[in-house]
């Protein structure tokens, strides 16, 4: 009965929609370009309103089942191996290994795997070795040779059922550990995400990706949770069951979005994947815009080269619904968002240099700012976050997102063409 | 003035300004990246670079292996 109420929802709203478009192209607006330009903004704008109120009915959703399931906590003895990949941090080894020993969970190995760096990493992190009662620290060193080549090492030599993966430069909330183990209650789930945080909000670059983490990545890895289709395990804080990961064969070295590969790789395989928004992970976020764009370059090929290798998948629907659902997902947030958007922009200066100013980019701009802040809003009540952040939101879509497309768009060209790139690692400012 | 007319001004310009920053970012991004990169070019891609067995560092001029055969 649901499902054919929302189906009969989705058929109205869209015929409501279909005819107002076919009522504006054939009444007022003259020109194919323009008819064109307008069927597809209005789709575009469509789609994302419903791809918001989805994700935060889903979010709801969530929210209110994980409520349901918090009351009888489950009993962990569980080994949790916690790798952290080190390559030149010698800035933030310290503070992310002292953030782990102050875990509340008792049964911790912590790896460090120095990954060849140049500095004085290996060094900071060896002092810290040492075993006590069922926690130790254990310092391993490898040539360089990658991120994921250093998560293999670290996963070929620890002991641990689960294995936990942290970035160098996270510093994790004292019960992560915890709350993430509690998340593996069901054989089937092979991996649970954790949410990361910005820390370093010092200036108007840091607090809009704060929001960014909050709303764009966090709540929606909470609405993917209630599916347990969670599309990308991120860096900072992430929990695997090690024989999941042995079954698919661990990290791969030919994509640049390592974490996403992987998640994909278990999803393909048919596993879960959860979410558990309370365990928290500070990472440090890039300060300056060219650090920035650096960093959305990177996350944007990769995802490209992960949905590229797995891409038998997307047309899969009967026999891998989830991975195709999940693969198009992706493509939708990697490349058709950012270039509608693009069009769009360039659709309205287009219409005021032709037919004079128009009033059409204020209601545009207005109906996503309100949409932007309405879910900022609800995600700051949720995770109990700085109000404050909300009227980030208005800057946020006046150019912060019109910045990044940019670079998606050109990561996206530069993807397709097959242009050489490197790993492009961020310089730590040690605010942890 | 009307106020939707102010606004629709603002955002216009603030779009237009935001695209063409955003491509000279990414372009400033790029340059920067091409720099650090011969910055950091290790001593045998050098040999490579200049197809010679020795790497000769002199004030003003760069000497190699095949100008000393000459």
């Amino acid at each position: 009965m649901k499902k054919i109420a929302i189906i009969i929802s989705l058929a109205s709203l869209f015929f409501i929609a279909g005819y107002s478009f076919y009522d504006l192209v054939h009444t007022s607006i003259q020109g194919k370009f323009v008819q064109f330009s307008i069927i597809l903004v209005i789709t575009f704008t469509l789609i994302i309103i419903i791809r918001y109120i989805t994700l935060i009915f889903f979010s709801i959703l969530k929210n209110i089942q994980k409520t349901k399931d918090d009351v009888e906590p489950r009993i962990c003895t569980e080994t949790v191996s916690i790798l952290v990949p080190a390559y030149n941090e010698d800035m933030v080894i310290e503070a992310s290994i002292r953030s782990l020993l102050t875990q509340t969970y008792p049964y911790i190995e912590v790896l460090v795997i120095d990954d060849g760096s140049k500095d004085r990493t290996y060094e900071y992190a060896k002092r810290f070795e040492h075993v006590d009662g069922f926690k130790s620290v254990k310092v391993l060193t490898k040539p360089n040779g990658g991120k994921s080549r250093a998560l293999n090492f670290g996963i070929e030599h620890c002991s641990g059922e689960l294995i936990m993966v942290v970035d160098a430069d996270s510093k994790l909330e004292p019960n992560a550990v915890e709350l993430l183990v509690q998340s593996f209650n069901k054989p089937d789930i092979a991996a649970v995400a954790g949410s990361v945080s910005v820390i370093n909000r010092n200036n108007t670059w840091a607090n809009l990706q704060a929001l960014e983490y909050i709303e764009g990545l966090n709540m929606v890895r909470n609405a993917q949770a209630y599916l347990q289709l969670v599309n990308i395990i991120p860096g900072p804080i992430g929990m695997f069951r090690k024989s999941a990961l042995d079954k698919v064969g661990g990290y791969d070295h030919d994509t640049y979005a390592e974490d996403c590969d992987l998640t994909l790789k278990l999803i393909a395989e048919g596993y879960k994947i959860d979410f558990e928004p309370d365990a928290i992970a500070y990472t440090e976020a890039p300060e300056d815009l060219l650090d920035l764009i650096k960093q959305r370059y990177r996350w944007t090929r990769g995802i490209l080269q992960a949905i590229r290798k797995h891409k038998e998948y997307l047309f899969n629907l009967r026999k891998r619904p989830s991975t195709s659902f999940v693969l198009w997902y992706m493509l939708f947030e990697a490349i058709f968002w950012p270039f509608m958007d693009f069009w769009s922009s360039v659709f309205f200066i287009y219409i005021s240099a032709t037919t004079g100013l128009s009033s059409l980019i204020v209601y545009w701009w207005a109906m996503f700012t309100v949409l932007d802040m309405a879910g900022a809003l609800y995600c700051l009540l949720v995770t109990k976050e700085q109000l404050k952040l909300v009227f980030y939101a208005i800057l946020y879509r006046l150019y912060f997102i019109g910045i990044i497309n940019v670079s998606k768009i050109f990561a996206t060209i530069e993807e397709w063409f097959n242009i050489e790139m490197s790993w492009g690692k961020l310089e730590r400012k040690g605010r942890l | 003035m009307n106020i939707i007319a102010f606004l629709s001004f603002t955002i216009l310009i603030i779009t237009i300004l935001t695209l063409v920053f955003g491509v000279i970012a990414y372009f400033l991004y790029k340059a920067r990246e091409n720099k650090k990169a011969v910055n950091q070019s290790s001593y045998e891609d050098m040999l490579k670079e200049l197809d010679s067995d020795y790497i000769f560092l002199t004030d003003s001029v760069q000497l190699t292996s095949k100008d000393d055969e000459n």
